[in-house]
């Protein structure tokens, strides 16, 4: 009886601890190999609230505090104590450090405190730990020992894992979540789309934290003992396993976990060495590590999203106003043939617009602003002798540029012409060697990419960077500033609080879909389209960032010359609409028909700039680039 | 005055052992761009060879040959059927770094299921103690930071001089270039486990002849060295794990003469991760 009874207690207090590693590694993506440490805080704390002084009990034990406080005080002291305990470690998390090379500065640090506890003996009684820590309302109507009192603990427990459960799916499926899956799925694309990494990770290491630590101090209150062996850094393991076997990114799986991992396995472990009393007795546990060792490498192998793996979130896409009769559906069909080998149409001139959409902000002061009548418009985006070098290599060696509102600017230029690094920098996903870029007048240089993006200025990427794991409308939707759901507190508030928000964001981008002729394709995995659809929902997610300046690289890569033509005349609608574009691209085609000025860039420097027709005449340019 | 060149001393010999580990780890991810927690593992493992041999009356010098065999073929055998299968499958670095700690696992308490949990030592004598100053420092030990000279030219001979190393070189700065170039970059990175995985063999060994008596999770707090080695220097080069062993062997025991002992580790601890927040790149790393 009470065997099942610590059962139940260890499997919730697991299943906390992974939940709460599932919401930070995998949702969020933060991977914190000193887990544990925040496990072994949050019991050390409750253990020192809920203790009298160390002079007590014959003063046997050396520890800090010992305030004696009562239930539910060193609980919520131990949460505490685990979202302060991450705070210091925030700046492993930035944009600048390689996740791997951060995972190893926790996991050090897990080696390290488990070192310090165990020899410093009057921070927690050393290497002997803590003993006899009171359970909670010890003084109460029940002595601790009676098994109503112990099944009441158990009831609390579970209540409590439930409890963080609801919570940590409140918080993932509200567009918090949906943007911490983007940022878990790709940080580079996240970050130029607006959104501050650095907060939204260090609120992960906060949450973690703080979970992790309240089931340390549920624990320790239990089994009333805490010392450096129940924590040391390999546990960090075992919970890690327990979430990708169970599932990482869906909460149930790390329930699930929990259950099969750590609980599991003591379970199992503990059947044989009872069936087989003569085995030596460190081989069982050995063979326990090799057996999750094993079932780490062979999960990630084979089925690396878990036996519950994450669910695809399907949003239903609101109903298109009855299409146009006649002779605008005849024309439809006529040009879905032409286009119904790539699997999608886009919709013909004539087509009535599907959903009406709701422009962003700046969309709408850009309708709003009066088009300048006589003098030039003005300068929206400047380059001032920009420079950037990797070790010896000068790829881009002093460009000063500026480009004009509602203007469609080309880039052109033969490989290694430095012109991705020029819109790297100008998008600021790169930072400048020396040189000063200007937005709408200011020195925005030193901002970093996701806060331009806030201000309007985004970009899209040459390579492949749509979140894989979300579907082509949560791509849509990540893009989509402004979403009161899109913060921490915005999130535990619910859905009544950005539901609104939610709503208007999934019109935005129902419309946009339909502008591209993607809305079959809205609730498919990004990370399943084909390439030239990639690109598609690239450039509309870029859309929905509400731009001012949008800076394109090479967005006709591998698209079908006619989709081609089609994605630059609806570029080309935007830019009369007041929005800014400049796009690098390699087929001249499109710089002939769409792009005027158009910029040539060779070996890192401008080369001339005009429309395609002085340029062709120019020798130099001729000599650097064209080839007829 | 005599702790201090006591102290010395022993910095010196932990920093050659060091420095053979840290070389070792530090070329893995260099040519594979693998973070191989399972390195400290690999050491215990031929660290064990080398006793097994040893507890069959042979000495522990030629047991030391074969542990670097060993590791070495153990440590082919992990790129070969773990570390490059992930690769090619396009996963994250920090899945492969799981998976290492994976592995870590399983060799380190693959050990400790074979040997048990008791700690051993070699059968060796130590020879005699010189004595310079307040310096003193075994035959033994003598004879370890020599090995550990000879393997830092021998590496520094292999990275400049030789093809193979050149090879190795280019495939660490850009492997798909290096294979257009006409470099067989799986035969370059199947030589590069071999030859660090003996590193490993070697490592481990002579840290277990240092430390003593020994036992199979002895290596774990060696790893934070190791890994404070690597980053100070810059993660990937040679030279600077090079220097980062001689800065971090030396600081750790000159502190254990001034603070607890126990606590030497610190300075490492606070070195890796001032690195990580200051200059990732490391010491000798180019600055982004």
């Amino acid at each position: 009886m009470y065997y099942l009874i610590t059962l139940l207690v260890y499997g919730a207090v697991d299943a906390i601890a992974c939940l709460g590693l599932s919401q930070q590694f995998g949702v969020g993506g933060v991977t914190n190999f000193g887990f544990i440490i925040f496990q072994a805080a949050g019991a050390y704390v409750a253990a020192i609230l809920a203790l009298p002084p160390d002079t007590a009990n014959g003063g046997f034990q050396l520890y800090i505090g010992g305030w004696n406080l009562p239930f539910p005080l060193p609980w919520l002291g131990a949460a505490l104590a685990g979202a302060l305990l991450a705070l210091p470690f925030t700046f492993l998390v930035g944009r600048r450090l390689r996740g791997d090379f951060a995972a190893i500065g926790l996991l050090v640090t897990a080696v390290l405190a488990n070192l310090l506890v165990t020899n410093y003996r009057p921070l927690f009684n050393g290497d002997a730990g803590l003993a006899i820590v009171p359970a909670p309302l010890q003084s109460g109507v029940f002595a601790t020992t009676s098994s109503t009192y112990q099944w009441l603990f158990v009831v609390a427990a579970v209540v409590l894992a439930a409890g963080v459960y609801w919570f940590v799916r409140r918080l993932t499926e509200s567009p918090y979540g949906r943007t911490l899956r983007a940022m878990r799925d790709n940080d580079k694309v996240a970050d130029s789309l607006g959104k501050n990494l650095l907060s939204l990770r260090t609120g992960m290491l906060v949450l973690g934290g703080a979970i992790a630590a309240l089931s340390g101090g549920v624990l320790v209150t239990f089994i009333s003992v805490w010392s450096p062996a129940a924590w040391s850094y390999a546990e960090t393991i075992v919970l890690f396993a327990a979430v990708i076997i169970g599932g990482r990114g869906d909460h149930r799986g790390a329930v699930l976990g929990a259950i099969l991992v750590p609980v599991g396995f003591e379970e199992v472990t503990r059947l044989i060495t009872n069936a087989n009393p003569s085995l030596p007795p460190n081989l069982l546990p050995s063979l326990q590590w090799v057996a999750i060792g094993l079932l780490i490498a062979l999960f990630l192998w084979l089925r690396p999203q878990g036996i519950l793996p994450e669910r695809k979130r399907v949003i239903a896409v609101p109903a298109r106003a009855a299409p146009a009769a006649g002779a605008a559906a005849d024309q439809a069909a006529a040009h879905g043939d032409l286009l119904a080998a790539g699997g999608h149409r886009l919709p013909a001139p004539g087509d009535a617009p599907a959903v009406p959409a709701e422009p962003g902000p700046r969309a709408r002061a850009r309708a709003r602003a009066a088009r300048p009548a006589g003098p030039e418009p003005d300068v929206v985006l400047q380059a001032v002798d920009v420079r950037r070098h990797f070790g010896g290599v000068q790829a881009v060696a002093g460009v000063s540029l500026s480009v004009r509102r509602g203007t469609l600017t080309g880039l052109i230029g033969p490989n290694g012409a430095g012109k991705s690094t020029l819109l790297a920098m100008l998008a600021g996903t790169d930072r400048v060697s020396s040189g000063r870029v200007l937005y709408q007048g200011q020195d925005i240089t030193a901002v970093p990419a996701f806060r331009r993006a806030r201000m309007g200025l985004v970009r899209t990427f040459q390579l492949a960077s749509e979140f894989k794991r979300l579907t082509v409308m949560e791509n849509l939707l990540a893009g989509a500033p402004g979403n009161r759901g899109d913060s921490f507190l915005g999130a535990v508030a619910g859905r009544r609080y950005w539901g609104q928000d939610e709503t208007a964001a999934i019109a935005a981008a129902t419309a946009t879909l339909s502008r591209f002729g993607l809305d079959a394709l809205a609730n498919e995995y990004a990370g399943d389209l084909s390439g030239g659809q990639r690109r598609l929902v690239e450039i509309m997610r870029a859309l929905m960032a509400d731009p001012d300046v949008l800076l394109l690289d090479e967005p006709m890569a591998g698209v079908h010359p006619e989709l081609a033509r089609r994605i630059g005349d609806s570029l080309v609608g935007l830019c009369r609409e007041g929005m800014t574009i400049v796009m690098v691209e390699h087929e001249l085609a499109i710089m002939d028909e769409f792009c005027d000025p158009v910029i040539v860039m060779a070996e890192g420097a401008v080369l001339a700039e005009g429309t395609m027709a002085e340029l062709r005449a120019r020798e130099e340019v001729v000599e650097a680039y064209l080839v007829g | 005055m005599s702790i201090l060149l006591a102290s010395v001393g022993f910095g010196l010999i932990t920093s050659a052992v060091l420095a053979i580990a840290a070389v070792g780890f530090t070329l893995q991810f260099a040519v594979t761009d693998v973070l191989n927690l399972a390195f400290a593992a690999v050491m215990t493992a031929g660290a064990f060879v080398a006793y097994w041999i040893n507890q069959r009356g042979v000495s522990v010098w030629i047991g030391l040959v074969v542990a670097m065999a060993a590791c070495s073929v153990i440590s082919v055998l992990l790129n070969l059927a773990v570390y490059s299968p992930f690769q090619r499958r396009g996963s994250s670095p920090i899945t492969i770094v799981i998976v290492s700690l994976g592995m870590a696992l399983i060799i380190e308490f693959g050990v400790q299921a074979i040997v048990g949990g008791v700690d051993v030592s070699y059968t060796m004598g130590q020879g005699r103690a010189f004595h310079a100053g307040g310096l003193i420092l075994t035959t033994v030990q003598l004879v370890i930071i020599a090995i550990s000279l000879v393997v830092m030219a021998g590496v520094h001979v292999l990275l400049r001089y030789t093809k193979l190393g050149k090879a190795m070189r280019a495939t660490a700065a850009n492997r798909t270039l290096a294979r257009n170039c006409g470099i067989r970059t799986s035969r370059v990175i199947a030589l590069t486990w071999a030859l660090t995985g003996a590193l490993g063999g070697l490592a481990g060994t002579v840290f277990a002849i240092d430390i003593g008596s020994f036992g199979p999770t002895s290596t774990d707090l060696f790893l934070v060295l190791i890994l404070a080695a690597v980053f100070l220097g810059g993660p990937g080069h040679a030279y600077g794990a090079i220097l980062g062993a001689a800065l971090i062997g030396l600081s750790t025991e000159i502190s254990a003469a001034y603070i607890q002992p126990d606590y030497k580790y610190v300075i490492a601890f606070v070195a890796l991760l001032a690195m990580l927040a200051v200059r990732p790149a490391g010491l000798l790393g180019a600055r982004a």
